[in-house]
């Protein structure tokens, strides 16, 4: 016994010298640990709990422990070991505690010093539970997993407002410890009174991290963008899966390694709740169509000029980040005078991560059909930024499409009737110019219609009526008055047949010419006689069957005769006047015997 | 003596601003010609502001408008050359490029077979057309009536005696057409809407119904009048309320 405790310390020795050597090498990496064997236990439970260190230090002093009793320890262990000239070393203090009351508990600082510094391990919550069935069995296969997988639901916003994205990243964290062989979803949430767009995920990358302080292994396994459509308290389904994992056991196999055994899980993020905010009522814009984000917009047109029966393209676009497949976009005011057809909607929208992003358009394919300039008014869209929880209101430009070629409209409406009949106008090529002329009038219409001047002149006329009665009746009354009505007769008719020999009363072969033609004109309308039976002898008798007196036949015979005589034999001014007057007076007398 | 200056000076004064007018008036056409419609526009105005106007004036007072692409005002000053000198070719025509502008498309009321009647009979003259055609009738059977009076042949007779009747029953009919005109004119108070949008609504007041909206340059038809609020009936029959200021009357000169 002697001889084999020295032959031990005989083969120590070189390995603490070695040690010395390699002192200097390790003395930055310091550890000092706390490592608990279960973090939840049933009150008749015990609990181990160990400080490791890897590298002696003095002064150890554990933590309170509060509300528990050690029943073992504290226990030393050194161990030391050389692996390919490498030295590790680890010195751990071991109690074992039984606790004395149900609840949640801090296990606190242990502090030691090692090389002169002081070193402290994290604090600990260790939670109490009732009593347990089966106090010391060690822990199954499923109890493992359990603890060792977990599923989480990370939801990027738990206030968001209505319309504004929310990504949901279902996260499933490992223990290092236990394997995962294969998972498969058991239920897929359902996304009620949302608007969701899965991104696939095409490769399960590993990342390592923590989860509650642990060291971890995460793996992304689905994500969702979520656009919630209802305003409140709304319910995210929570993911299940069926995940078949490897757990080891604490048995060996022949060469020491451990055995697994397979265990089949059922995990599911919890349920979450995201509270939706409504969009704000204050100042939200008259147009508001529900889209949430940031956006431009524009209007624009393929050509401003254009001929008539050509087409252009006129596109309302909006491009950005937000719910871009989630709302109507604003129509524009297009004048009735031109054909539009129905838009055609044109998306290119990409859903990431962060939500959708690309752009949306209205192609409208208008065509004029008559020639003129046709405004295409602004219009405005308008969208709430959840950034600066605002709204913001676009306007369009203000385009004019210039047609040059074709036909005016056919059609105008009559500007002064009522305005119900169309007359068509005739189609002329060309927009007037101005007129030049001014023709200025005062301002101040006057109708004629209804005026006094309208009134005199309709019922003025009627008032000739009776004039024109009376003035007839005056005339029959003059014809009863016999001396002047004969005087005014014969003056009438001297008038009308002596009237060229009046005139050349003083010429005498001219007057007796026209005398004479007078006398025959007068018997010709009075006898109805041809010129052939012309005779002195005729024209008595003609006369005499009319009971025309004797003595004014002579008087007309006369008359002729001198008319016939002055041809040969001169006569006086006097007695040209004589015949005249006579001439004149017979012809009235015969005229009132006829 | 005092008075006679006073005529003259007052002829002078008239005269002198017809002169202005019309120098005005060549000034306009000439920015209109440079392009300088906003100028052009300037000019007339100050002519109306001389309390001048002509059918002329509000043509190219709409031409100018349009050439700016300024809807409403362009069809307005169209109109109310057309209410001056109904018939002109040009101003129907350039009328109806502007009314290519605008945004409403309304369709008219259908009529009866016998509205539509009374109306082309009615409207085949203005009411002072018929007016005219009545004064000449009349003449025409008081003439009829006394050459029927003077004449002593039989047939010369009858003919002057069935133009004087004819005369005189064209002459009543004309005085008819010309009031039931007269009343269609004076009920027709159309308006231009000047305003790029207006909402009209079923009562005058901001918390009625809105009933439809009406976009700038549509003829409406004012009917009514309630304080600042005017009710309107449009082609197809509709009728509502809508702020006056948003419209222009065609017949205020």
């Amino acid at each position: 016994m002697r001889k084999l405790l020295f032959r031990h310390i005989f083969f120590l020795i070189p390995l603490l010298i070695m040690g010395n050597f390699t002192h200097a090498q390790e003395q930055t990496d310091v550890t000092f640990e706390i490592k608990l064997s279960k973090e939840k236990l049933g009150v008749n439970e015990r609990l181990r709990v160990e400080f490791t260190m890897n590298k002696d230090g003095d002064n150890f002093s554990p933590p309170d422990f509060q509300g528990f009793q050690v029943v073992m320890g504290p226990s030393q262990s050194i161990s030391s070991s050389w692996i390919n000239g490498k030295r590790s070393f680890a010195k751990s203090y071991t109690y074992i505690l039984r606790p004395t009351k149900q609840g949640t508990f801090k296990l606190g600082q242990a502090t030691i010093e090692i090389d002169g510094n002081t070193f402290k391990t994290v604090p600990k919550t260790i939670v109490i539970t009732g009593a347990v069935d089966n106090p010391n069995a060690p822990k199954t296969a499923d109890d493992v997993a359990d603890e060792s997988l977990h599923l989480v639901a990370e939801v990027s916003k738990a206030n968001p407002y209505l319309n504004e994205a929310v990504t949901v990243v279902y996260k499933l964290y490992i223990s290092p410890s236990i394997s995962v062989t294969n998972f498969r979803p058991v239920d897929s949430p359902k996304y009620n009174n949302f608007w969701s767009q899965d991104i696939p995920v095409t490769k399960y990358n590993t990342n390592n991290g923590t989860y509650e302080g642990k060291p971890y292994r995460s793996v992304i396994l689905k994500r969702v963008v979520l656009y919630p459509q209802k305003t409140g308290k709304l319910d995210i389904e929570p993911l299940s899966l069926d995940i078949y994992v490897d757990v080891p056991t604490n048995r060996r196999d022949f060469f020491g390694g451990k055995i697994y055994t397979q265990a089949n899980k059922t995990v599911s993020a919890g349920r979450r709740t995201l509270n939706v905010l409504a969009l704000p009522e204050s100042g939200k814009p008259a147009d508001f169509g529900g889209a949430v984000g940031e956006f431009d917009f524009s209007v624009s047109t393929s050509k401003t000029a254009l001929n008539a029966s050509e087409s252009l393209q006129a596109v309302v676009e909006v491009s950005g980040k937000g719910n871009l497949k989630l709302f109507q976009l604003p129509e524009p005011d297009l004048p009735s005078a031109l054909e539009v057809y129905e838009p055609e909607f044109d998306e290119s929208v990409r859903t990431t991560i962060s939500g959708m992003q690309g752009k949306v358009a209205n192609n409208y394919t208008v065509v004029p059909s008559f020639r003129g300039k046709y405004p295409i008014p602004s219009i405005s869209f308008s969208f709430f930024n959840p950034k600066t929880k605002k709204y913001t209101t676009i306007n369009s430009d203000e385009i004019t499409i210039d047609v040059m070629e074709g036909p005016t409209d056919a059609t105008a409406i009559t500007p002064i009737s009522g305005g119900a009949a169309k007359i068509a106008v005739p189609t002329s090529k060309q927009f007037h110019f101005i007129k030049v002329t001014p023709n200025l009038t005062k301002i101040g219409v006057s109708y004629f219609f209804q005026s006094t001047r309208f009134y005199m002149l309709l019922f003025g006329p009627l008032f000739l009526i009776p004039i024109v009665i009376l003035f007839r009746k005056k005339r029959e009354k003059d014809a009863g008055n016999v001396e002047g009505n004969r005087l005014k007769k014969a003056n009438r008719l001297a008038r009308k047949y002596l009237s060229t020999a009046k005139k050349e009363l003083g010429n005498e072969d001219n007057f007796y010419i026209a005398l004479e033609k007078a006398l025959h004109n007068y018997l010709k309308a009075k006898l109805k006689i041809e010129t052939s039976e012309f005779s002195k002898e005729k024209i008595t008798s003609l006369l005499s069957e009319k009971k025309v007196s004797e003595e004014h036949v002579e008087d007309f015979i006369n008359l002729l005769k001198n008319c016939e005589m002055a041809r040969y034999s001169p006569f006086t001014e006097v007695q040209m006047q004589q015949d005249y007057n006579k001439a004149s007076e017979v012809i009235s007398q015969i005229d009132k015997q006829l | 003596m005092k008075e006679a200056y006073m005529a003259i000076l007052f002829f002078l004064f008239s005269f002198g601003v017809i002169a202005q007018n019309n120098t005005l008036f060549q000034h306009a056409t000439e920015s209109y010609n440079e392009g300088e419609y906003n100028k052009a526009i300037g000019f007339y105005e100050q002519i109306l502001d001389n309390k001048q106007h002509s059918s002329e004036l509000y043509f190219n007072l709409g031409n100018a408008h349009y050439k700016l692409g300024e809807i409403g005002p362009s069809i307005y000053y169209y109109e109310k050359a057309l209410l001056l000198k109904p018939n002109d070719v040009e101003i129907k025509n350039n009328l109806s490029y502007a009314n290519n502008m605008k945004l409403d498309a309304i369709d008219e009321m259908p009529e009866t077979v016998l509205v539509s009647f009374y109306k082309t009979v009615v409207n085949y003259l203005s009411f002072e057309q018929w007016a005219y055609l009545a004064v000449g009738m009349i003449f025409l059977f008081v003439l009829g009536y006394i050459v029927y009076y003077f004449l002593y042949n039989a047939t010369h007779k009858r003919i002057s005696f069935i133009a004087s009747v004819l005369g005189l029953v064209l002459a009543v009919i004309s005085v008819i057409m010309a009031y039931f005109q007269y009343n269609e004119f004076q009920k027709d108070n159309p308006a231009i809407i000047f305003s790029r949008e207006i909402a009209v609504t079923s009562e005058p007041n901001d918390r009625s119904e809105r009933l439809f909206t009406l976009h700038e340059g549509t003829k409406v038809n004012v009917v009514e009048e309630l304080g600042n609020w005017q009710k309107v009936k449009i082609a197809d029959g509709q009728t509502g309320w809508l702020p006056s200021e948003h419209l222009k009357l065609l017949k205020k000169f």
